[in-house]
């Protein structure tokens, strides 16, 4: 029953569509690349051997006539987008090409949760211990129910979403309160006041398993994965092995997924995920992600398959080439996940085009991307930009590789979570592999300080100016008459001066400087950063947090900085109006009042932000050229440099 | 007896005294003058520069050992309370003149007249924009004679204001403390200015002086401060918060100004676009080639080699009138003619002097004289031979020579011996003395013996006559005694040698040649 697939179209974008088109050329097979008019140069659209213009990546008819179109014997729809749409993959059999995952028919049943949860209880497969509370009245059978109720529980609406009427409790007495409330707010919301009550798991850890099954009755597992580091459900560290699981729960969640994969014929690659309870030890079934997963790279490390390949196969109708029992795990694996996101400002996600990206290399290192150089990355996508995988002999050599390819990640030009992945990283409870779901939701992750990155600044701009302005004898190298040379002004957010081999207090030495990646040695200490030195702005990218120092510019206005608050008369006329009185506060180009003069209505604007201390104006009243109108205060100066190192 | 001293220990004396130069005034004039919020004169002069910028400053040890209470004061004003320099700004050579008030309040001594006025020749001479930094209270009232009436006076800073911006050479001041009296024409006569608010002050006649004249009561701020004159008056035009806004500014003025200074046009020295090669013989090493007493003989040549890029040097009439070396060579990529003595001067060493500084005329090149002579060959031979007919012919050529002169005394300078290697008088662009260089009409001995001589040789006490006017000529010939009366541009390290030679020779490359025109050489 095998058929070849010759010719594959990616129904995605970025790294997982170019982590496809690889394995396609590896494979020999054909890709064809979809790319809407935004992603006309995307690299991915570049990187497949044919490529056609859709209007979005989410219009199945869309993408099933361009397959139609590339004459593709399969679609592989990576993660996201149409890859979970059950509809799609029925587009798909409609028009008889392949999709490279499972059938319709699972799709549907695996992607409503009430539906996986009723498969997963006849697999035998622990599911989270719930129960439904319909049609009682508020008060009247709560004793009869607490009875049998753990706690803490979850309370929620059987028909809701989005957190609305979803309580935790933790006591017996609040419960009552908490099911009428819920009730409550359900029927007003969702017009069903059908209420579920599940066990609340405080401490848990995300477990998955990755499962294959062939068209040939063959379900194997490649192990878990943890993907406890998250942020709001937004994974952002995975690893494989489990670091913290016993053998026990290991064998339960690994059987549990190949029964599930059974239990519903599934087809292709999928993902069972579990809620490990880190108190009791007890792990539930959440979902099935009836897809390729984007943490994938952690478990090809520590098996040594390569998932895509055996996808193309298997949707090619070929039996899966191994038993469980020949699949090995080899060391340990870890993957950081690289968003475009501004982590220690509030998560705003971030726009803009990079100026510099550099992605580490090195034995035990992959890098899933899709970001060069001078790409401009927009918030209509996903916001994810690569992965940073290493693989180490155990978990300890995983993470320290991983920690030394995060610090040799570079991007610049926009700001990503980078810093905060190495932090984390760097971070004793993930050394310690004490990082559940909710950790980081409530954690506090410092910050990177902005002093190191501000030394590799200013030496590397010194360093610039002394080697390109070089050869003549006014060089940049600040000589003096008869005594040590002048240390060279780097103006950043503050002035710092740079020695020989000093930069302001610290003591530098330069180990190298190379197309834009410096390594210094400060007080002893060796450091590297991806620095980009422009005219008017400096950026670096130390410990993968981008640092931005504004240059002050010697041709920006300087204009009448120095106004001391006072708001003179610009010409000779009546005062029309008067806005403001003594004590008010104003924020800079308020109006404080209105002059008439020569036909022409001026606005007086406060010069800054501060108080109005004085108003000598009064409407209706003649005034002469330069007189005081108005007085602003304010009780700071105003800088005159600006500063920007924000991201830090 | 400087002769017997290393030339190591000259340079190691040198550092020092430009180490105690370079502090400026007092510690406690320095904290108050901090404590203001204003920058020290050096700091200002730093970040007025581009970052990494190098600093020719000018006659650092002006007023060295002089206006002191005693002659062991040797620092009474030190720099004569001015810093004057070139330094690049926004990427083009500027000459820098900066008040020091730690200095006296920075008030005009003689000495303080003559760099701001030499620093403005520097400037015409090599059409380079001039930034003043202002922070001065005027003349030094006490020594009022000395610095106000004559032709080279204060006046003449005003009178050099307008005939260089005339010419097209942008003036420039910040006001950044005290400008008073005549030192008020300072902004006001430049083409474009800066005060610092709360701390520039500008007028003719301050507080006491009005207060006395009409008794109006008025405080500095009121009679002429930034606000003032920035909204009112208009004598400036840019109002800064502090002194660093205030350099942010210049260098931004300086950004605007057109590329090159000057409305002459005309043949400008060339340089050689190749990269610049270093001497294979360390510049450094100079102080170990030349003898610790300036009377043993030894070959320039071994001077040259240290300063010319790769030690290359085209000799020219190598075999004839072999006491003076000449030669062309490039320094740091600018071609130059070398003339350096190697001996007495003869009348073959003289016309072969006028010859090739004529050649370099011709040919537009600049010359750099290194000197160090103690004069012509006297005796009746050489006069009945008329050598000082070939000595007119060589001071003939040096003095109308029309290309830029850089003259480094390397050793003696005596006699007519300076006039025709181009001592002061004959306009080089630059004038630097190594620390063991002696300048004097003659040398002690001989004016001590000739004098004793004119005196009547029969006297009891013609020794110790003798041993006056040694001392005399010993203290008066120091290169200490002529750099603090601005006889040169300083004193510098002979391992500086070509590094100043080469900004001396950069700046010099941004003026225009004229044609070359001599005046009747005596046949």
């Amino acid at each position: 029953m095998a058929r070849p697939i010759t010719t594959v179209l990616v129904a995605n974008r970025g790294e997982i569509a170019l982590r496809v088109i690889r394995a396609c050329r590896e494979t020999g097979r054909r890709s064809v690349a979809i790319y809407t008019a935004t992603d006309r140069d995307a690299p991915h659209a570049r990187a497949a051997d044919d490529a056609i213009e859709v209007g979005s990546y989410l219009d199945i008819e869309a993408v099933v006539a361009a397959a139609q179109q590339a004459r593709a014997d399969a679609v592989h729809p990576g993660y996201g987008f149409l890859s979970e749409r059950a509809a799609f993959a029925a587009a798909l059999e409609q028009a008889e090409i392949r999709l490279v995952g499972p059938s319709a028919r699972v799709m549907d049943k695996m992607g409503r949760k009430d539906a996986a949860r009723d498969i997963a209880v006849r697999a035998g497969v622990p599911v989270v211990p719930s129960f439904e509370l319909a049609g009682f009245e508020t008060g009247a059978s709560a004793p009869s129910s607490t009875s049998e109720v753990a706690f803490p529980v979850l309370v929620k609406a059987a028909a809701g979403g989005g957190g609305k009427g979803m309580r935790i409790v933790r006591r017996a007495e609040d419960f009552d309160e908490a099911v009428a409330a819920a009730k409550r707010e359900a029927l007003s919301a969702f017009g069903d006041d059908t209420i579920l009550v599940e066990k609340y798991v405080e401490h848990g850890r995300h477990i998955e398993v990755q499962v294959l099954a062939d068209h040939h009755g063959n379900v194997v597992h490649l192990h878990e994965r943890d993907c406890s580091t998250q942020r709001r459900h937004q994974k952002v560290l995975e690893e494989a092995p489990a670091p913290t699981i016993s053998d026990g729960v290991r064998r339960l969640v690994t059987d549990s997924a190949v029964a599930l994969a059974r239990e519903v014929g599934y087809t292709n690659a999928g993902t069972v995920e579990f809620l490990l309870d880190v108190d009791t030890d007890e792990a539930y079934f959440l979902e099935m992600n009836t897809r390729l997963q984007v943490e994938h790279p952690v478990t090809e490390a520590i098996t040594g398959l390569d998932l895509v390949h055996l996808q193309l196969d298997i949707a090619a109708g070929k039996p899966l080439p191994f038993k469980q029992d020949d699949i090995a795990v080899t060391g340990h694996a870890i993957e950081a996940r690289v968003y475009a996101e501004d982590s220690f400002g509030g998560f705003l996600p971030q726009a803009g085009r990079t100026s510099l990206v550099r992605w580490p290399e090195g034995a035990g290192i992959r890098v899933d991307q899709a970001l060069e150089s001078g790409q401009v990355v927009s918030t209509s996508y996903d916001p994810m930009l690569g992965k940073v995988i290493a693989h180490g002999p155990d978990r300890e050599a995983a993470r320290r590789a991983l920690l030394g390819a995060l610090d040799r990640t570079g991007i610049l030009g926009l700001t990503t979570n980078t810093g905060f992945l190495r932090a984390l990283v760097a971070s004793d409870e993930f050394r310690q592999a004490r990082i559940d779901t909710a950790w980081l939701d409530t954690a506090e992750v410092a910050a990177p300080d902005a002093d190191v990155p501000r030394v590799f600044v200013a030496w590397v701009q010194a360093m610039l100016a002394a080697t390109t302005d070089s050869g003549h004898p006014f060089q940049a190298d600040g000589w003096r008459l008869g005594g040590p040379a002048a240390d060279t002004r780097v103006e950043l957010d503050r002035p710092v001066l740079v020695g020989r081999d000093s930069v302001g207090e610290h003591r530098v030495r330069m180990l190298s400087a190379a197309n834009h990646m410096a390594v210094l040695e400060i007080d002893g200490r060796r450091e590297q950063a991806v620095v980009n030195v422009q005219p008017h702005i400096a950026e670096v990218c130390w410990r993968g947090q981008r640092f931005v120092f504004d240059r002050p510019d010697v041709f920006a206005d300087h204009g009448l900085l120095a106004g001391d608050g006072a708001v003179v008369a610009p010409m000779p006329g009546t005062v029309l109006e008067v806005r403001v009185a003594v004590g008010q506060s104003v924020a800079e180009g308020d109006v404080l009042g209105v002059v008439e003069a020569m036909k022409m209505e001026l606005a007086l604007k406060a010069p800054f932000a501060g108080t109005v201390s004085a108003v000598d104006a009064v409407a209706g009243e003649q005034v002469s050229l330069g007189d005081q109108l108005f007085m602003v205060s304010t009780s700071s100066t105003s800088s005159t440099t600006s500063t920007t190192e924000g991201e830090a | 007896m400087p002769g017997t001293t290393g030339l190591h220990e000259l340079v190691a004396e040198l550092r020092e005294r430009l180490a105690v130069v370079r502090q400026g005034g007092s510690e406690s004039a320095r904290s108050k003058h901090l404590d203001r919020g204003k920058l020290l004169v050096r700091d200002r002069v730093d970040r007025l520069l581009d970052p990494g910028s190098p600093f020719l400053e000018l006659s650092p040890l002006a007023a060295f050992g002089m206006y002191g209470a005693s002659a062991e004061d040797l620092y009474a004003v030190p720099a004569a309370s001015i810093v004057t320099g070139i330094g690049r700004i926004e990427g083009r050579e500027c000459v820098v003149v900066a008040n020091d008030a730690t200095v006296k309040g920075g008030t005009y001594y003689p000495m303080t007249v003559k760099k701001h006025l030499r620093a403005q020749q520097v400037a015409a001479d090599n059409l380079l924009p001039c930034v003043y930094l202002v922070d001065s209270g005027g003349a030094f009232l006490p020594m009022q004679d000395e610095v106000f009436p004559d032709k080279e006076h204060f006046g003449r800073i005003f009178f050099n204001q307008a005939n260089l911006s005339a010419r097209g050479i942008p003036q420039i001041a910040s006001v950044m403390g005290s400008c008073t009296a005549g030192g008020a024409y300072v902004p006001a006569m430049s083409d474009e200015s800066v005060i610092v608010k709360d701390q520039g002050t500008i007028f003719l006649g301050g507080p006491p002086l009005v207060k006395a004249a009409t008794g109006e009561v008025v405080t500095a701020e009121e009679l002429g401060g930034g606000d003032v004159h920035a909204r009112r008056s208009g004598v400036v035009d840019h109002l800064a918060e502090d002194d660093a806004h205030a350099l942010a500014i210049v260098r931004s003025i300086v950004g605007t100004l057109p590329r090159h200074a000057g409305f002459e046009t005309g043949l400008r020295p060339s340089s050689t676009s190749t990269e610049v090669e270093e001497p294979h013989e360390d510049p450094g090493t100079l102080a170990d080639v030349v003898p610790t007493d300036t009377r043993t003989p030894y070959d320039v040549r071994e001077v040259i080699r240290r300063i010319v890029d790769g030690s290359r040097f085209h000799e020219f009439k190598q075999l004839y009138g072999e006491t003076l070396v000449t030669g062309f060579a490039h320094i740091w990529g600018h071609q130059v003619g070398i003339v350096a003595n190697n001996g007495i001067l003869f009348s073959e060493s003289s016309l072969k002097g006028a010859h090739f500084i004529e050649l370099c005329n011709q040919r537009g090149i600049p010359i750099v004289f290194l000197q160090n002579i103690t004069g012509f060959m006297v005796g009746r031979e050489y006069e009945n031979r008329g050598i000082a007919r070939d000595g007119a012919k060589l001071v003939t050529a040096v003095a109308c020579s029309v290309v830029p002169k850089f003259t480094v005394v390397i050793g003696g300078s005596f006699g007519a011996g300076n006039y025709g290697m181009c001592g002061r008088a004959y306009d080089p662009r630059f004038l630097w003395m190594w620390p063991n260089a002696r300048i004097s009409v003659m040398g002690g001995e001989q004016a001590a013996s000739v004098l004793a001589e004119v005196r009547g040789p029969d006297k009891d006490d013609t020794e110790e006559f003798k041993a006056g006017i040694r001392d005399q000529y010993e203290s008066q010939g120091s290169p200490y005694y002529s750099t603090a009366r601005l006889w040169d541009d300083g004193i510098i390290d002979p391992a500086d040698t070509r590094r100043v030679l080469g900004m001396g020779l950069a700046v010099a490359a941004h003026a225009p040649i004229p044609a070359p025109s001599f005046g009747v050489f005596r046949m």
